[in-house]
């Protein structure tokens, strides 16, 4: 039965996208991609929360996270403990983004006078088609088990999302576009290095599936697994925005459309940071994770620092959330790099982040789209424009910036406790002090947008474009922000198994 | 035994490419190095893997004979033809030094590979050592010209360097992962293609200088 579903998840969009090429009808793609949300959403709650869970408990009579039994579905594409997280977010998100999407969509700004209605409505096309491979993509980086293919799939998301980020066709977005392809090709190719020098190192085992490199791992060449790391970290980390291969994230954040910045940050960076969990895992396994903790801290750290100095003097709004984007990713590495509680810090960030940053991007959408502007200086007086959107930038900044009961309050707080439980006080200094330099950072911008009067000149536009704003470009962000601050205080069972489930997975590598 | 020492030549002759891409400034010749290079990659994928099986054997040679000697050469040319960008001569640094550096990292990769990796069974250290060069190499000759299309060409060298360096390994990889070398070359010339036109269209010259407008620190 889970095959079935993981089957139906990879090919369905498959089907959906070669209908949309056909048909090239606005209402058609439309429809399509409303119902590869829900689909999508179904089937990846059906999986984890029902099927997926009780099959793995019956299937290998063990508990669930149990790090033996964490297989179950089909040769290259499976549901385990560890990815049950990720897919539950990607769909989760890739839903609200979609019900945002259906009021953006209406009056996406960027087609230009000179294009016309024709061609309008092609680029509106291949912009609903390349969301559906987007998220295809992603979709089967979460679940594939083989290093190799999650290569390939993390190459296929690049290329589907470079039309997207190029969507707006102005000078700053092919830019962004060319620097984004670039940038994460080379990324990719050295990350196919590591997986040559895994290979290398992985002796006798003639196979890139994880669980059997796991198992394997005790007798693979200690030097080439780790100079296969070094690759797949910085391979894989350009794709998930860590310091010091990160340039690309800014630029592409904020020059794509705002729905697509929230799957980017939201979901992306997600996805490429699963495969270096996972081959994170085989070098744990192997007992040299004392090295890759160093590095991930240190790209982690680096990430913190890079975001603190950047978004003092930020003008770009939507670049300020790129860079808090970076921040996160960071604030994962590090969490990954102490292991132990830290763990399940990061599943718990994750969870945040995703939510928290996807709800603080669509609204950004909303800010765009009202003043018409990215620059911080020009944008004044949210609450006075519109006390919706006003409100939902305010409280998508409380919840990203870790204020209780916000989830990611509970993350940073248990890595924290976990670095001074480890005796590490200079890291925590660290990591505290530049926290609050990124949240005054970012507090200043917020505050200045979100208080005081519009100014005059701008009051009629900001009236005018208050209309554009539909109930369904609220409604995403509110169930979102309504998630994250709940979470604080309370998880349900269905969910904590799944993060138990995780954080055993990661434990028990240990 | 014969073949070995022809392949091992046509490697050498790979490695030599590189050198020759360094140290020229014409748009067109890095064209025909591509060329070049599909075809050794094809002559030694031919001649060091014959005992491989039939089907990844075919698969292999055609994918690098069609894909890297003539579609992408083929697509690359009819963009310059397009952009009428004929040099990148203001690289960086002078053409000499950039020939002396490829040199230079060219002998060093070759004798760490030989120092380092002979002592293992299972890899080739000639074919290491040239492949991890091209990688270098091409890396950092992405970092000092400015050009875009130099970018792109170089970025493909850089492909056909890992894709050496895979070859080394005497172990199989998974023909998906073939398959994906393959995809990825394919569509990313193929995609930043699409981009050098439409770089072409909303700038004057394809220069990467123009592609610096996004900063945080402006004014």
């Amino acid at each position: 039965m889970i095959d079935n579903v993981i089957k139906f998840l990879m090919i369905f969009p498959v089907a959906a996208g070669i209908l949309m090429l056909l048909t090239r009808k606005k209402a058609f793609d439309d429809f399509m991609l409303f119902l590869y949300g829900i689909l999508h959403f179904v089937s990846s709650c059906y999986l984890v929360f029902f099927v997926g869970k009780e099959s793995l408990k019956t299937q290998y009579g063990a508990s669930f996270g149990d790090l033996n039994a964490n297989v179950a579905g089909g040769q290259y594409f499976a549901l385990d403990s560890l990815n049950s997280v990720f897919l539950i977010i990607l769909s989760f998100v890739f839903l609200m983004v979609i019900i945002y999407n259906i009021g953006y969509s209406r009056y996406l700004p960027n087609l230009k006078p000179v294009l016309n209605a024709n061609c309008a409505n092609k680029n509106i096309c291949l912009y609903q088609l390349m969301i559906v491979a987007f998220v295809w993509a992603m979709t089967g980086a979460i679940l594939c088990t083989d290093l190799g293919i999650a290569w390939v799939l993390v190459e296929a998301t690049t290329l589907s999302s470079a039309y997207l980020i190029y969507f707006n066709r102005t000078k700053n977005s092919i830019e962004a576009a060319w620097k984004y392809v670039f940038m994460c090709s080379i990324g990719i190719a050295l990350a196919f290095v590591g997986i040559i020098f895994l290979n290398i190192a992985s002796g006798n085992v003639n196979s890139l599936n994880f669980s059997e490199l796991q198992a394997a791992a005790k007798s693979f060449d200690p030097l080439w697994l780790k100079l296969a790391f070094v690759f797949i970290l910085f391979g894989f980390g350009t794709k998930m925005g860590l310091a010091p291969v990160h340039f690309w994230l800014p630029d592409a954040h904020s020059e794509s459309p705002s729905p697509i910045s929230a799957l980017l940050s939201a979901t992306l960076l997600n996805s490429a940071f699963l495969v270096i969990l996972r081959v994170f895992n085989i070098l744990n396994a192997a007992e040299h994770s004392f090295y890759g903790r160093v590095m991930l801290a240190v790209a982690g750290f680096l990430s913190l620092f890079v975001t603190a100095v950047f978004i003092y003097h930020i003008k770009n709004y939507k670049r300020m959330l790129a860079y808090s984007s970076i921040e996160n990713m960071g604030i994962l590495a590090i969490g990954t790099a102490l292991g132990g509680v830290g763990y399940l810090a990061v599943i718990l960030h994750l969870v945040g982040h995703s939510l928290a940053k996807a709800s603080f991007f669509l609204t950004s959408g909303n800010v765009l789209e009202i003043y018409e502007t990215k620059n911080v200086k020009s944008v004044k007086g949210l609450m006075k424009a519109d006390k919706k959107t006003g409100w939902l930038w305010l409280l998508s900044f409380l919840g990203i910036c870790a204020f209780p009961t916000s989830i990611l309050f509970i993350s940073e707080f248990l890595i924290i406790k976990t670095m001074i439980s480890k005796g590490q006080y200079m890291l925590c200094a660290c990591f505290a002090l530049l926290l609050t330099v990124i949240i005054y950072g970012m507090a200043r911008v917020v505050i200045k947008m979100t208080f005081r009067e519009v100014s005059d000149e701008k009051r009629e536009m900001v009236d005018d474009n208050r209309k554009k704003i539909t109930p369904s470009m609220y409604l995403p962000q509110v169930v979102m922000l309504v998630i994250v601050f709940v979470l604080g205080v309370y998880i349900p069972d269905c969910l904590n198994d799944i993060i138990q489930g995780a954080y055993k997975v990661l434990l028990g590598a240990m | 035994m014969e073949n070995i020492g022809m392949e091992h030549g046509f490697i050498i002759l790979f490695g030599l490419t590189m050198l020759y891409l360094a140290s020229t400034s014409r748009i067109i010749s890095h064209i025909r190095v591509l060329t070049v290079q599909g075809i050794l990659l094809f002559l030694i994928c031919f001649l060091g893997h014959n005992d491989a099986p039939l089907l990844d054997l075919t698969f292999l040679t055609v994918e690098t004979l069609a894909v890297k000697a003539i579609v992408i050469p083929w697509f690359l040319y009819r963009i310059l033809k397009k952009t009428h960008e004929n040099r990148d001569d203001e690289a960086n640094i002078p053409h000499f030094y950039c020939l002396v550096v490829s040199s230079v990292i060219l002998l060093g990769c070759f004798l760490a590979s030989n120092y380092y990796i002979s002592s293992m069974k299972n890899i080739s250290h000639i074919y290491f050592g040239i492949a991890a060069a091209t990688v270098i190499i091409s890396l950092w000759l992405i970092t000092i010209k400015h050009k875009i299309v130099s970018n792109v060409i170089e970025f493909i060298t850089m492909e056909n360097g890992i894709f050496l360096m895979s070859l080394s390994v005497a172990k199989e990889m998974p023909i998906l992962v073939n398959l994906g070398v393959l995809l990825d070359v394919f569509i990313a010339v193929y995609i930043l293609g699409l981009f050098v036109k439409e770089i072409k269209k909303e700038f004057k010259d394809l220069e990467v200088s123009n592609l610096s407008g996004l900063k945080d620190y402006s004014e």
